[in-house]
């Protein structure tokens, strides 16, 4: 239909677009406030999660136990400032302590960002976990797959990087087939994080 | 009425399916298909925002200004898509992740776009709502197909469970970009050249 006159083609077109904004705003700013305690709920569940599988320790499936699990086993190490520096993780009756880092790093598509577990002395990897990743489905992101992770449990680097199914020494581990790049940056985020695990831990008088 | 809805709800699911007949949203076919059960949420996610966007735009049609209508279209198709995001990430988190960028993305799908400003602008309500589930079902099942295809051959499983046991080897290609697009021509030769003249002829 066809409207005429300064109202009709300049002011209503302006407070009809205001009016809808204000509507949609409204609308999806409930939707996100109502969800929000939901959504940071999610991000603490899945860094916990991967804190507990990078040190080793078995994850339970619900939510409420690694919860539980998280509190009586793992003590957040902060700075001076309250900067989260690095996790503590009590060992089983009488074993010693353990750590863990949480670390970024550049992927092939996006961010990763990993959990680190180390053995209280630094000389090896108790485990790692992705708590972050925008790999390639299929490829890249079978760095979430058990068999990548596991092969870094009791080995420490710096890693090297070798063809799938060939990895023998205490620092070799295999790389993903048709996903190299994937492959390059998680080796570059995990050398990266150890470097990072031995000054940061030191610092907060984890040794 | 009662024939047009029929024919409003039948038309995208054949003939004037939107991914193999018109071609449109590709970005996200080629995209999202390589997993069946990603492909499923996407889906859901597309087909609720097609339906209540066209049923908005539709019951909004005579109040909005011709000159500003793509604005309005883009504005309301954007606050669907964002509670569609937001629900994800709050309820599915671990799909959330895997997704990406795509869910975002159904604000610039050709299909929804083009359903309000080819249709719900000129049809009343009902109808909009009808032919916006229909063209999201349409798409639906065109990618869980090509999803299935591309799963089963590029990583030997469905839904996540392996079907095709050790011994298969995974066709790589499949669930990288190229594949998609090799499956969708396919799809496409499989559909217009051998299914569709057929239907015609009757």
């Amino acid at each position: 239909m066809k409207r005429e006159g300064f109202f009709a083609e300049r002011v209503y077109p302006v407070l009809f677009m205001a009016l809808v904004t204000i509507v949609c705003i409204s609308l999806t700013s409930g939707i996100f406030l109502s969800t929000e305690d939901l959504v940071r709920s999610n991000e603490t569940l899945f860094i916990r999660r991967a804190v507990l599988y990078s040190a080793g320790i078995p994850v339970p499936t619900n939510s409420q136990e690694v919860m539980n699990l998280y509190s009586q086993r793992v003590e957040e190490v902060t700075d001076s400032d309250g900067e989260l520096l690095f996790y503590r993780i009590q060992g089983e009756a009488g074993t010693p302590a353990s750590f863990s880092i949480v670390y970024s790093g550049p992927g092939l598509w996006g961010e990763i960002t990993a959990a680190l577990g180390f053995s209280g002395d630094l000389s090896r990897m108790t485990g790692l976990d992705f708590i972050k990743q925008n790999e390639t489905p299929g490829l890249g992101a079978r760095i979430t797959e058990a068999w990548f992770k596991e092969q870094f449990r009791g080995k420490m680097g710096p890693f090297v990087m070798v063809p799938e199914g060939t990895a023998r020494g205490s620092s070799e581990v295999d790389s993903i087939t048709g996903a190299t790049r994937t492959s390059d940056a998680v080796l570059t985020l995990i050398n990266g994080g150890i470097e990072k695990a031995e000054k940061i831990i030191a610092l907060g008088g984890g040794r | 009425m009662k024939g047009k809805a029929k024919k409003v709800f039948m038309d995208p699911l054949g003939a004037n399916n939107p991914v193999f007949a018109q071609i449109l949203g590709i970005c996200s076919t080629l995209a999202v298909t390589n997993v069946v059960k990603n492909t499923v949420v996407m889906t859901l996610g597309l087909t609720f925002t097609t339906t209540l966007s066209s049923l908005t735009i539709s019951a909004l049609r005579k109040l909005i200004p011709s000159r500003i209508r793509m604005m309005v279209e883009t504005l309301i198709i954007a606050t669907y898509v964002i509670i569609v995001d937001i629900v994800l990430r709050a309820f599915l988190p671990d799909i959330w992740q895997q997704l990406g960028p795509y869910v975002g993305l159904i604000i610039t799908n050709c299909i929804v776009m083009g359903r309000t400003e080819a249709f719900a602008l000129s049809n009343p309500p009902g109808l909009s709502l009808i032919d916006g589930l229909s063209s999201g079902l349409g798409y639906t099942y065109v990618l869980l197909i090509i999803a299935f295809f591309r799963e089963l051959l590029g990583s030997g499983s469905i839904w996540g469970i392996s079907v095709l046991g050790s011994q298969w080897t995974n066709w790589s290609i499949m669930i990288m970009p190229p594949g998609a697009f090799f499956m969708l021509a396919v799809f496409i030769w499989v559909v217009k050249g051998k299914i569709l003249p057929g239907e015609e002829k009757k």
